[in-house]
């Protein structure tokens, strides 16, 4: 009875330190199927199908209202869909029991205002994940000070939200959805609240973690800053895809 | 966890504070009560056991046994009663002492068991009209044998000072029994009788016996029964718990409240948490560790003040001497356990309203 649980123990740690380890990451392939989502009378989705592959930064355009955010809500698992559904690696991980943990290992969420706690530091804020997964203390700070150094912010690891830019606030919040090493990032404008300068800045940062981590990244965009850096873009109208379809980035 | 829950608990640093006030109120009524009515129960249990006797006999249906008055003539009878190896009769004079008004005056018979059993520290035993001063009341008086002390307008000369090792007979003064009868005009009058049980006989069974060889007598041996008979006792015990039970009222409302409105204004921030990973196990954790580390700090504030407010309430009803708060580890436990269990009932709330709105609800509040 002793000897397979401390198996199981050994092998949930070094799962943890793998997953822990920057750049073990590996991307995840998103499988949108037939996917709608009602709110009452109004659809904001309607039948949306499309395929992101495993390492391809995909970014998704409309206009406000189109349903860029609510599609981005489904494939994070943060919504559920009224009909169809969402494949992680072809595995429907949004439904179950395993939510809590797949959102812990799978998935990054980068959000517009960046929803950084205001009373912790930036370190802080970047190891809540790592909290949240069990990461013990030391390798916590350890982890989180090589992430801030990633995103270029480690000489604000100390400092609180507010005496942090804008642009410092978003490479935080960027760090936080990359603590737990996932193999899918989403951001939902993630350069709404930024200048050009800033904005700019933010996308290259994620283009460039997309191609050191391997991982996928979507990212839900009005900027046609952003769909420039994209390997593919898809654009929604009145929640259906527009009949573009995934349009790849034009050299 | 721990530093997550300082930081939250320091954001608002009035608002925990005045949480934890609340529940300070809470545990200080609790102790203060629970201290006090440990202190009656107490008195009351040494009244019974005087001279270290095996019980006491009363007056019959007394709200209180202080005021308990007996003729002296019955005294022979309950010597004759069988397993009765002694029965010696005592008066109590409440209010009797010029110099400190709520110092006991006790009558008793210099050849009695009670007075035999009083250990001589200083001076000698009393003669004629002279009277013992206990220990504890010599020391509050500043009296030394040879001085003399005002008994109901009478100056009496101190021939000694003894101990006992009861508390009540330590902080009063005896005089002989004929004298505080004829002190406080009622010669034939007792308050209660002490009795000692001859080898061989059980307690209940001799109570019984003399109660119903001297109907209207109540004999009063076990200090949970006295608490319970007294009915003055029983008044305040009741007081106190219902006191308790409003300040635990109070103390949980203010903690309910509080935990509420601070996982309400944070709705978005619990959202993250969730949208990061966070199990709502770990959330509940930090919601509960937050509702419990503000309950502590009041608990620990609230032991001490309470300790000291039993003390101030048996000053300020001038019952310092028949009472004295009793302060035991399972008082504090008590004190504790109330503590701990207000943080864990004003977090419940809290967490019903965190985790019943959904992650992207919560991520969407302002």
């Amino acid at each position: 009875m002793t000897r397979p649980l401390l198996q199981l123990l050994r092998s949930t740690r070094a799962r943890r330190d793998q997953t822990a380890r920057p750049g073990s990451a590996t991307g995840a392939a998103v499988e949108v199927d037939r996917v709608s989502r009602s709110f009452g009378e109004i659809a904001a989705l309607r039948e949306v199908s499309l395929s992101v592959a495993p390492g391809e930064l995909l970014v998704v355009t409309g206009r406000s209202g189109s349903g860029k955010s609510t599609l981005l809500n489904l494939i994070s698992g943060l919504d559920q869909p009224s009909t169809g559904r969402v494949l992680i690696d072809g595995e429907a991980v949004w439904q179950g029991s395993h939510v809590v943990r797949a959102r812990r290992e799978l998935v990054g969420l980068v959000f517009q205002q960046h929803l950084l706690l205001s009373e912790l530091t930036a370190r802080a804020n970047v190891e809540v994940p790592l909290l949240g997964a069990g990461v013990r203390s030391r390798e916590r700070r350890r982890h989180a000070l090589e992430l801030l150094e990633e995103v270029g912010v480690s000489d604000r690891a100390e400092h609180v939200p507010s005496m942090m830019s804008g642009g410092e606030r978003q490479r935080v919040a960027v760090a936080r959805a990359l603590a737990n090493s996932p193999r899918l990032l989403l951001a939902d404008e993630p350069t709404g609240s930024l200048d050009s300068v800033n904005a700019t800045r933010i996308i290259e940062l994620l283009v460039r973690l997309r191609d050191r981590r391997g991982m996928t990244v979507i990212i839900v965009s009005y900027d046609p800053v952003v769909g420039a850096h994209a390997d593919h873009t898809v654009t929604l109208l009145d929640g259906r895809l527009d009949s573009g379809g995934r349009q790849p980035l034009e050299a | 966890m721990l530093a997550m829950i300082k930081v939250n608990l320091q954001r608002r640093w009035g608002r925990t504070a005045l949480t934890a006030l609340g529940v300070a109120v809470g545990v200080t009524t609790i102790v203060a009560m629970l201290a006090l009515t440990g202190g009656l129960s107490r008195s009351a249990g040494d009244l019974a056991k005087l001279g270290r006797a095996d019980f006491g006999v009363f007056q019959g249906g007394l709200a209180d046994l202080t005021a308990s008055s007996l003729p002296a003539s019955i005294v022979p009878r309950i010597e004759a009663v069988p397993g009765v190896a002694a029965a010696a009769p005592l008066q109590v004079v409440p209010h009797a002492l010029a110099a400190d008004s709520s110092i006991l005056v006790f009558g008793a018979e210099a050849q009695s068991f009670l007075v035999k059993r009083l250990v001589l520290i200083a001076g000698r035993d009393a003669a004629g009209k002279e009277l013992m001063v206990g220990s504890n009341a010599a020391a509050r008086l500043r009296i030394k044998p040879g001085q003399t002390l005002v008994i109901d307008g009478r100056a009496l000369r101190v021939a000694g000072i003894y101990r006992s090792g009861i508390s009540l007979e330590d902080d009063g003064v005896v005089l002989p029994l004929a004298l505080t009868q004829q002190l406080s005009q009622r010669p034939a009058e007792i308050s209660m009788i002490a009795i000692l049980i001859a080898p061989g006989y059980g307690e209940l069974a001799v109570e019984r016996s003399i109660e119903r060889a001297v109907p209207g007598t109540l004999a009063l041996g076990d200090p949970s029964e006295v608490a319970r008979v007294d009915t003055n006792s029983r008044i305040i015990n009741k007081a106190a718990i219902i006191i308790a039970v409003l300040a635990l009222l109070l103390g949980a409302v203010v903690v309910i409240n509080t935990m509420a409105m601070a996982v309400i204004e944070r709705r978005r921030e619990f959202g993250v948490l969730a949208a990061v990973g966070w199990s709502h196990a770990r959330i509940a954790r930090l919601i509960l560790g937050e509702s419990v580390a503000v309950s502590l700090v009041g608990t620990g504030v609230g032991l001490a003040v309470g300790a000291l407010a039993s003390v101030l309430l048996v000053h300020a009803l001038a019952a310092a001497t028949f009472v004295s708060p009793v302060i035991t580890l399972w008082v504090i436990g008590r004190g504790l356990i109330v503590g701990f269990a207000l943080g864990v009932l004003g977090s419940l709330f809290a967490l019903w309203q965190v985790l019943r709105v959904p992650t992207l609800k919560a991520l969407q509040r302002e």
